[in-house]
């Protein structure tokens, strides 16, 4: 047991540092000094050298690389070049919008991909096949759009939300729907099929000569068989609430993560970019933890390994 | 079918109202005090510290906060500000300021000769890297004269200066929040002598600001004297012209800036909003920047087949529905510098183009019916960096790039690049084709920006064409204001018949709001809103 607890942590420590030495060598490969792009415009004998010297960005490649993971050691992600403050502010500041919003359009696509399968799995042609097409409908319109759509009808219109804040229950509602919509769709064509395959399963036919109820039988034991596929998806599940989640706080100008990650790779801002690294690293290792877990909650046959 | 509509109703609107753009300022009624606005804005600012700041986009938003010595009126003169008056010596090199003694920061401190000097001096300190900086080339020193009169010492004389302390990137922050450091974070810890105090920054989602009370050091050509109007003005950031103009419509916000040609026709003559074009053009126009000494460009006959191979003109009605006029000069129709004789001199003559292009020996064709010359095409490339692509901009390029193709077979490819891959052809000299507004400042300084042997183009360009480099470093020196017109007309005088520049067309800010907010209007200095200082609600 703790064994498995110590590797898996040493596991997420190699992922993580792996990641933000990938991004290091990146964000540094790409074309264009860093000193260049900072000063953009501006032309000024001088200029620079000081700005290189104000960020350390005058020394080697490996005294930087090296510094840097000294540096995040110590638990200090330095000061972004651009907004010029603490990175540990900025990401902490928007850190929580984010997660706040991709916690609810989880949840909110989760819900609407379950009761959409558990409703039309293995029923009538019609339903099924509307069901189908909403799905796919959903899982193909980009997020961009589907956040003015939605704000065109209940912000600009009905007037029932407003457009953006973060203060309120209200002004999420949109948000998370936009994230929510196009995940629910695709996981609710992989739920269902699942479901539809699991309802011509044997012991289907055994439950059902039990006499249980035809709801019982969908929610209690063919949705769990179905859940499995559905969790492999997880991983991607939350890479796409993430990368969605910057798109929707552009469109609803929300504040988040999404917004600072934007401006920070657009700028060659290489601590924040690597800040947000780390995190997602982190949030990546944190999510398989939790899926192996549910893996197990779910299919008792994993317990036993 | 929509858009055709919206074309002829607005664009005709539009029209009559640019043919008034030196009215600047919409009023009705007697202003009254009170009340709170919430002002949509595109561009969240990266950082809030005027000196560190290099976003033209979010200028406006510090110049509620921060005050200049001296304001610049719509006509190119200057007004008193926190400078009641001011002389250059006669070698200009010396600029002495007289300073208000009445003027408080928002965190009390005294604003006298010695805050001036401190702000001088920490723009030019090179461990600061201030952006500011590049306005201060020729800054010597800064000299407390007496406690409200400071000397501004330049090595050499520069035209420019006295606009550039018109600058609000050298606006003036108080000595205890510039020994604080780390202002880019804005709140009440920048403090500065606005009409405004800066309250609160929400990252990614609005400034707040509130009312001087103490203010009564108006600029000379504001509209009122006496604190602001307004109690309350909180800029929400909303980066979606869509978004922008959806939460105006359903009165969300009171104010929008950056309203699309598309989204004209839902506010213009419309009883419940207002919309207000500010002057096109104000500093310089969108050009192409061609670089001269990369080959094909080298050769003046294809640069001006380039620049008259294409209709300019309905390529610009098109895309910005008559909303902004196409240009003709570098410097920009509403700039009082702007050279008028370059109107109709150049342009649209496609059969002359074709001409050129032959003479210069690009006589051959390849498959793609692109002109070729020993077996290489025609082609040159246009870099756009990607940050800086807004406002269709890109579409116009596009539309440019069609037209030439067709034409006169010219290969001009635009290429969106990232903001790397831009910095470094810049460093290397090497970049071919760059599409640019400048950002506002002394005409001679924009041009020399573009065209200057150390501007940011042809900096790391080895030999720039001596004749417009030296026209340019001799208005910058000139202190004969009737000298200095005549050299910034030649400098675009050459510049565009020379086909170093192609000008595109002259953008303008657009502003709407609902009906009852007043006071609106452009600054000249920023070449985008003015502050909210004007502002008023309509009870």
């Amino acid at each position: 047991m703790w064994s498995r607890i110590i590797s898996r942590l040493l596991t997420g420590v190699v992922v993580a540092w792996a990641s933000v030495t990938a991004a290091f060598l990146a964000l540094h490969a790409l074309p264009g000094r860093i000193q260049d792009i900072l000063a953009g415009d501006v032309e000024y004998p001088g200029l620079r050298e000081a700005i290189a010297a104000e960020w350390g960005l005058d020394r080697s490649l490996p005294a930087q690389y090296l510094d840097f993971l000294l540096r995040i050691v110590q638990g200090d992600l330095g000061t972004s070049y651009v907004l010029r403050q603490p990175v540990t502010e900025v990401v902490g500041s928007q850190l929580m919008p984010t997660v706040q919003l991709a916690l609810l359009g989880g949840v909110l696509a989760i819900a609407i991909a379950v009761a959409l399968a558990l409703l039309t799995a293995g029923r009538g042609r019609v339903s099924r096949q509307l069901a189908s097409l909403l799905e796919l409908v959903f899982a193909s319109t980009p997020v961009f759009w589907l956040g003015i759509l939605l704000l065109m009808a209940f912000s600009f219109t009905l007037r029932w939300f407003p457009v953006s804040g973060a203060n309120g229950w209200k002004s999420i509602v949109l948000p998370s729907l936009t994230l929510a919509l196009p995940t629910a769709g695709l996981l609710a064509q992989v739920l269902r099929e699942a479901m539809e395959k699991t309802l011509d399963a044997p012991f289907v036919t055994t439950v059902r000569a039990r006499g249980v109820g035809e709801f019982a039988i969908r929610a209690r034991h063919v949705l769990r068989h179905a859940l499995l596929p559905a969790v492999t998806l997880g991983g991607w599940l939350i890479g796409g609430l993430l990368g969605g989640a910057v798109i929707t706080e552009k469109v609803f100008g929300r504040p988040g993560l999404g917004t600072v990650t934007l401006g920070a790779v657009l700028t060659h801002d290489v601590p924040v970019v690597l800040a947000v690294v780390l995190l997602a690293a982190f949030i990546h290792v944190a999510a398989s933890t939790v899926l192996d877990i549910l893996y197990l909650l779910i299919d008792p046959r994993l317990r036993a390994q | 079918m929509r858009n055709n509509t919206i074309s002829t109703s607005a664009a005709m609107a539009i029209a009559s109202m640019i043919a008034g753009a030196s009215v600047v300022q919409a009023q009705d009624g007697k202003p009254v005090s009170g009340g709170a606005i919430t002002w949509g804005v595109a561009t969240e600012p990266s950082c809030f510290d005027p000196h560190q700041s290099s976003q033209q986009a979010a200028f406006f938003v510090a110049r509620n906060y921060i005050d200049s010595l001296v304001g610049k009126r719509a006509n190119g003169s200057f007004a008193p500000w926190l400078a009641t008056e001011w002389s250059i010596s006669p070698d200009g090199k010396e600029y002495t300021y007289k300073l208000r003694e009445d003027v408080v920061f928002h965190d009390g401190e005294k604003f006298d000769a010695a805050a001036v000097k401190a702000n001088y001096d920490y723009v030019k300190k090179p461990e600061n890297a201030a952006n500011a900086v590049a306005l201060l080339q020729d800054f010597d020193r800064a000299e407390v004269v007496s406690p409200y009169v400071i000397k501004l010492i330049l090595t050499r004389p520069d035209s420019s200066f006295l606009e550039s302390t018109s600058n609000v990137k050298l606006g003036i922050i108080s000595p205890k929040s510039l020994a604080k450091g780390d202002l880019c974070g804005g709140g009440a810890g920048l403090a500065g002598t606005g009409p405004f105090v800066f309250e609160r920054y929400s990252r990614g989602q609005s400034a707040v600001f509130v009312r001087n009370k103490d203010y009564k050091w108006a600029p000379g050509y504001a509209a009122h004297s006496g604190p602001a109007y307004l109690d309350r003005v909180t800029f929400r950031f909303l980066p979606e012209a869509a978004v922008r103009a959806g939460a105006l419509t359903s009165g969300q916000v009171d104010l929008i800036e950056g309203v699309q040609p598309t989204d004209v026709a839902l506010f213009a003559d419309q009883a419940e909003f207002k919309l207000l074009p500010g002057p096109s053009g104000a500093s310089t126009s969108f050009t192409f920047n061609v670089n001269y000494t990369i080959p094909p460009a080298d050769d003046v006959r294809v640069r001006r087949a380039l620049r008259d191979g294409f209709d300019l003109e309905p390529l610009v009605k098109q895309i910005y529905l008559g909303t902004v006029p196409r240009a003709w000069s570098i410097i920009g129709p509403a700039n009082p510098a702007y050279n008028k004789a370059l109107v109709g001199a150049w342009g649209n003559d496609v059969a002359g183009a074709n001409k050129l292009l032959d003479e210069a020996g690009w006589t051959g064709r390849d498959a793609e019916g692109f002109r070729t010359k020993n077996g290489a095409r025609l082609k040159i490339d246009v870099g756009y960096p990607q940050p800086y692509v807004r406002d269709n901009r890109e579409v116009l390029i596009q539309g440019i790039q069609a037209a030439v193709r067709k034409n006169i077979g010219f290969d001009l490819n635009l290429r969106i690049i990232t903001a790397g891959e831009y910095a470094k052809n810049n460093a290397a000299g090497n970049w071919t084709i760059y599409p640019n507004t400048d950002n506002p400042s002394d005409p001679a300084r924009e041009l020399w920006d573009m065209l200057g042997s150390k501007g940011f183009l042809y900096s790391n360009i080895a030999h720039p064409d001596p004749e417009i480099t030296g026209l340019i470093d001799e208005s910058l020196r000139t202190t004969d204001s009737a000298r200095k017109r005549e050299l910034t007309d030649a400098i675009q005088k050459r510049g565009v018949d020379q086909g170093f520049i192609i000008p595109m067309f002259a953008p303008s800010w657009f502003l709407a709001a609902k009906s009852n907010v007043n006071g609106l209007g452009f600054e000249a200095g920023l070449d985008s809103p003015s502050s909210a200082y004007d502002f008023w609600l309509a009870k």
